[in-house]
């Protein structure tokens, strides 16, 4: 009890703490350019960057902006999710000889850069939103493919077999001892995918699109206009932390029981 | 040391898949079963392999652009490992005060970033290896501050308590102790070089392997393109092979996962020594002269020359300066609108 209380309170220590430095990092921000006359034109300061971004909320632009590139995200995600999971059972399961015969394909396919895609995607697909989507899917595609394989194949045999001499059925055994083995690896892909995801997609706006973040940035940066560069750039950290947050929350709600079970 | 045969299978199975999968490409564009102008066959990116080779640019964009990933790479280190060390031992306070900021710094897009570099560093050498170091510092700073912070405290006390201090407890204990982690960071950082350095590439460059699949994206040059594409991925698999054997020879003495973990037999991996180690290091050593004699020439002969970096390269005659001052007036003199509307 003690060693958890003493942890307890150096932990709201640390939460203070992190305030501290955050608030110590905005007002160095905001003081730099303001004070020295340091880079000026290419610094906008935090409370600059905030009143930007009301200006964009008040208008309705913004939120505009971020739906967009979400949704992008999340389709291409999605897509990538329903093909990669099942596809890992399958090669992590039951065709363990065909997965060591494509694996060296699939790894080199994973290891292609997206970058040097992106131009034949156009050319197959065009310069519409198919083109961003396949990026996106082909980006979080490897990770979660891989994870899934690795789920699946590193589930301890004793549980499979115990199972099994228990007389359970191959469906109860996949919900109830499959994929419950492997949730944790997959989710670690999911979340590998879910940061790529994001990452190519701001890439993706930034070379091709009409609306979405990505393509705030490269407006603004076409324009010169550092604010609203520095307002983008704090939406698009801002998204990111949350999205990975979300996934930290969703993880442990679904995969409580690994943790209580290692304490 | 004899293989077993489950080694030997394991060998026919991953050649056989990949032979099947390049029979596939060769074949599937020939019969027509997917557009050969979208996927030409194997053959003919060989064959834009061929040609790149025999220009002697092949050689250059690649020294180039490891060049640049190595430059990036060896920033991050020099600044990921001390502030790592600084961080996670010397104040661990500050490191837990400071994590979320350095969090949330590492969301930062790095491709948002890139314009600002640009405007900080201007579009030379600087700017890219800046955005490459921004990239796989994060990592690197992550993985040291937690190799840093798990040093088995016995050891450390151990040392202490037989009178090691200051920088010999830095360099006997501290450092090996938190190397594994560390270069794991690293090892992280570099798989995202090549990623950011290819993005980096087409924004502004005038050779390396990113800028040769854009240049031939431009261009139409789809052969071209893949012979790029499977450059890139090369290069990124040697990085990643030369810092594994790397790893290797400095943490021999780390115990290799057995059969009993792994399930099969343990792969006979070389463990290279301290020989290794050196030519590694040598071989690095000549790649920065190399690559940055390369870069030197390279962006030097885009000065002086405009846009040839293909084949040889040469410093412009007197004949040539003139022919380029004679059509620099030819341009000034002509002006369509002046007297275009007019007419004569």
């Amino acid at each position: 009890m003690t060693a958890v209380d003493v942890n307890k309170s150096i932990l709201s220590a640390s939460r203070w703490l992190d305030k501290v430095s955050i608030l110590l990092f905005l007002a160095a921000w905001e003081l730099a350019p303001r004070l020295g006359g340091l880079f000026e034109t290419f610094i906008a300061p935090p409370t600059v960057v905030v009143r930007t971004l009301a200006e964009f909320a008040e208008n309705g632009e913004l939120t505009g902006h971020i739906l967009v590139s979400l949704g992008r995200a999340l389709a291409g995600f999605c897509a990538a999710a329903l093909v990669a999971v099942p596809l890992g059972f399958l090669l992590g399961s039951g065709f363990r000889t065909f997965e060591r015969l494509v694996n060296p394909v699939l790894r080199f396919l994973g290891e292609l850069n997206p970058f040097s895609l992106f131009p034949l995607f156009i050319l197959l697909f065009g310069i519409g939103e198919l083109s961003k989507g396949a990026m996106i899917f082909w980006v979080c595609l490897w990770p979660i493919l891989f994870r899934t394989i690795t789920g699946v194949k590193e589930i301890d045999p004793l549980l499979v077999k115990s199972a099994r001499t228990m007389g359970t059925g191959i469906v109860t055994l996949f919900f109830r001892v499959i994929l419950p083995a492997a949730a944790p690896s997959i989710f670690s892909g999911l979340k590998m995918g879910s940061g790529t995801a994001f990452f190519m997609l701001i890439a993706a706006e930034m070379i091709g699109a009409s609306r979405g973040l990505g393509w705030l940035v490269w407006n603004a940066q076409v324009n010169f206009q550092i604010p609203r560069l520095f307002a983008a750039t704090v939406v698009i950290a801002l998204l990111g932390l949350t999205l990975d947050l979300l996934f930290s929350v969703v993880e442990r709600k679904v995969l409580g029981w690994r943790q209580s079970s290692h304490a | 040391m004899a293989r077993t045969p489950d080694a030997i299978t394991d060998r026919i199975l991953r050649w056989s898949g990949v032979a099947v999968f390049l029979l596939l490409w060769e074949t599937a564009p020939r019969a027509g079963w997917v557009d050969p102008y979208f996927a030409p066959p194997f053959s003919a990116v060989l064959g834009a392999f061929g040609r790149l080779a025999a220009e002697g640019t092949l050689a250059s964009h690649l020294l180039i652009s490891a060049w640049r990933g190595l430059s990036g790479l060896a920033v991050a280190v020099a600044v990921g490992v001390p502030a790592g060390f600084l961080l996670g031992r010397h104040s661990p306070r500050a490191g837990e005060a400071l994590e979320p900021l350095l969090r949330l710094l590492s969301q930062v897009n790095p491709f948002t970033l890139l314009p600002l570099f640009l405007l900080f560093f201007g579009i030379g050498e600087t700017a890219k290896i800046a955005v490459i170091g921004w990239v796989s510092l994060w990592p690197i700073l992550f993985y040291t501050v937690t190799g840093a912070r798990t040093v088995d405290p016995l050891l450390v006390k151990t040392a202490r308590s037989l009178g090691v201090n200051g920088g010999g407890l830095c360099r006997t204990v501290l450092l090996p102790g938190a190397l594994p982690t560390l270069f794991t960071g690293v090892r992280i950082g570099a798989g995202l070089v090549f990623f950011m350095l290819v993005a980096a590439e087409m924004l502004g460059a005038n050779a390396g392997v990113g800028w040769l699949v854009h240049n031939s994206a431009m261009n139409f040059q789809i052969p071209r393109l893949y012979a790029g594409a499977v450059a890139i991925v090369f290069l990124g698999y040697a990085l990643n092979r030369g810092l594994l054997t790397l790893e290797q020879a400095l943490f021999a003495w780390r115990e290799a996962p057995s059969e009993a973990v792994t399930g099969r037999a343990a792969r006979h991996v070389l463990r290279p020594g301290k020989g290794g180690a050196a030519l590694a290091a040598a071989l690095l050593i000549l790649l920065f002269v190399a690559g940055g004699w390369e870069v030197r020439r390279v962006n030097l002969a885009a000065v002086s020359g405009g846009h040839s970096h293909h084949g040889k390269h040469s410093l412009p005659t007197p004949e040539r300066i003139e022919e380029e001052k004679q059509l620099e007036q030819d341009l000034n003199g002509w002006e369509p609108f002046t007297d275009g509307g007019k007419g004569k």
